[in-house]
């Protein structure tokens, strides 16, 4: 039987730092398989007495271990712009493994409720529903249905994969900046279409039984020091996106027309005497065609040598032009309580400074609205 | 293959940790292959000592050390020992390890040189100077015979790819 020796001379040596770089260079893919088994073996030739000879060495072997590295990073410029209460509002991310060897990875929205920094602005509102979906089909593009995986299903060395983190935007007023981030931890891949138990990195302390793979986390902090969203060689990754009620403003308009309804002498073409009944007409539109205005509110004084007609306040689809003002409006009272009032629009008249008020529930993304009041010229 | 007549004296000093394949056939030409990894050891005084362990935990990146041990067992002086050793697949050449002689490399495993004088040919024509990536194998020769009893070492490093 062979008989191991001891080496005789440690060897040691510095010239070290060159020797890796151009190793560390290469891609996942061209890395050695995690499992690999490599074995050395020499060869001798020799005489004895001038007789040729053979011998060969004893094989060394190792196995390749499993060197966990990846990154996760967002993939959006900016925040993904919503609107108050918008459902499945999506960030999205990427996932490269740069393991040398095949891995699931399990997915982990967050919200980050406090400014982390690393974006724009300051969060001041949570999402509702948060959830992260692998991109199944592989589209760039979430599709509801279709993107259903919740985690990273064997995903192949030098393989990247979208990942979206899907949330509702709540119906906050107020709310401007969400910022939310994926959580990504590497996970253990060999069976398709089953979910990986989180890696544990084999502990260094541990005598390695050779011919196992060890497991070691290679992985960068991938949110820098400042942040500790993630720290370095844990086997996890984190990237932050953010979502942002961008509408704050709408392009809301108002024109204002007179027309003049009887003057108690003409039947036709009334005339803008004293005595006769006008018609005010308030056309809201709202011409930005995504985003509906809430609360519009109008103030209009009761210009002088003008008696309010009280009572007469309608708000209501506007009608066609110069001829009705208010296609099928709904009469409003002048008082200023509108605890009976259910169909969201409410108006007053207020007697002593003549100011009227109207307040109309929400101006459609696109769309008008119109009041309308009557006076008698004095 | 050569049977050896003599029965093996060789005693074990130390155990290697590493998990030698069975031996090979018993000629008074002994070699050991191991490969190993630098550790970095605190020494007492506080300095830091680069040692050799045996390659447990390697991952893509890292180096390794080659590590091959002679000794000729027999009662007879060998002549122009020679020791081949193919780079494993997976593993890349980088330089002779401290301490020991520097190996005569090939990139076919039929031309042995110094590295600086070997050339590759390029596939439009021409050639250009061969780097460590390029070797393939590498041999040492013993330009003495082995005498009864004596051995070495010679050493290699690589990095796994």
């Amino acid at each position: 039987m062979f008989v191991k020796r001891a080496l005789a001379v440690m060897l040691a040596g510095t010239a070290t730092l060159a020797l890796a770089t151009a190793a560390q260079a290469q891609s996942a893919a061209s890395e050695t398989t995690a499992g690999t088994s490599i074995s050395n073996t020499a060869s001798a030739t020799y005489t004895v007495n001038g007789a040729p000879q053979t011998a060969t060495s004893t094989t060394a072997t190792f196995v390749v271990d499993r060197k966990v590295n990846f990154t996760v990073v967002t993939t959006q410029t900016g925040f993904t712009q919503v609107n108050l209460g918008q459902q499945d509002a999506v960030t999205t991310f990427r996932v490269t493994n740069l393991t040398n060897g095949v891995q699931d990875f399990l997915l982990d929205p967050d919200q980050q409720n406090i400014s982390v920094g690393i974006l724009p602005g300051t969060d001041n509102f949570d999402l509702t529903n948060l959830r992260a979906f692998a991109d199944s089909n592989n589209n760039g593009i979430y599709d509801p249905g279709v993107d259903t995986a919740t985690w990273i299903d064997e995903l192949a060395p030098d393989a990247s994969v979208t990942v979206f983190i899907v949330g509702n935007v709540p119906n906050q007023a107020g709310a401007q900046l969400a910022f939310d981030s994926l959580h990504v931890t590497a996970a253990a891949g060999g069976s398709t279409a089953v979910k990986g138990t989180a890696l544990v990195a084999t502990d260094l302390n541990l005598g390695n039984a050779d011919n196992t793979v060890d497991i070691v986390f290679a992985d960068d902090d991938s949110d820098g020091l400042l942040y500790l969203g993630d720290i370095a060689r844990n086997g996890q990754g984190r990237a932050y996106a953010g979502y942002q009620v961008v509408t704050t403003n709408v392009a809301l308009s108002v024109m204002k027309s007179v027309r003049v309804l009887d003057d108690g002498v003409n039947t036709l073409n009334p005339k803008a005497i004293p005595g006769a009944t006008l018609e005010y007409c308030l056309r809201v539109a709202n011409a930005t065609l995504t985003t509906p205005a809430d609360a519009v509110t109008l103030t209009d004084i009761v210009p002088t040598h003008t008696t309010y007609v009280p009572g007469s306040i309608s708000i209501g689809t506007p009608g066609v032009l110069g001829i009705a003002c208010v296609a099928s409006g709904s009469p409003e009272d002048d008082d200023a309580d509108d605890s009976g009032d259910s169909d969201g629009a409410i108006a007053n008249y207020d007697a002593g400074t003549k100011t009227l008020t109207a307040r109309l529930d929400r101006v459609a993304g696109g769309g008008s609205t119109a009041v309308s009041f009557k006076v008698k010229i004095d | 293959m050569f049977r050896s007549p003599f029965p093996l004296t060789a005693v074990a000093l130390a155990a290697v940790a590493l998990p030698a394949a069975a031996a090979a056939a018993p000629g008074p030409l002994q070699i050991s292959s191991r490969v190993m990894v630098e550790t970095r050891a605190r020494a007492a005084d506080g300095t830091t000592r680069l040692a050799l362990a045996p390659a447990r935990r390697v991952v893509p990146g890292d180096r390794v050390t080659v590590v091959l041990a002679y000794r000729n067992t027999g009662a007879q002086p060998l002549a122009g020992v020679t020791l081949d050793n193919p780079i494993p697949r997976g593993l890349v050449y980088r330089a002779p390890a401290p301490g020991s002689a520097a190996p005569a490399v090939s990139l076919d495993g039929r031309r042995y040189a110094a590295l600086d004088q070997l050339r590759v040919a390029l596939p439009g024509g021409g050639t250009r100077a061969a780097v460590p990536d390029d070797v393939t194998h590498v041999r040492w020769r013993l330009d003495r015979p082995l005498t009864a009893g004596g051995g070495g070492e010679f050493a290699f490093q690589a990095v796994l790819h």
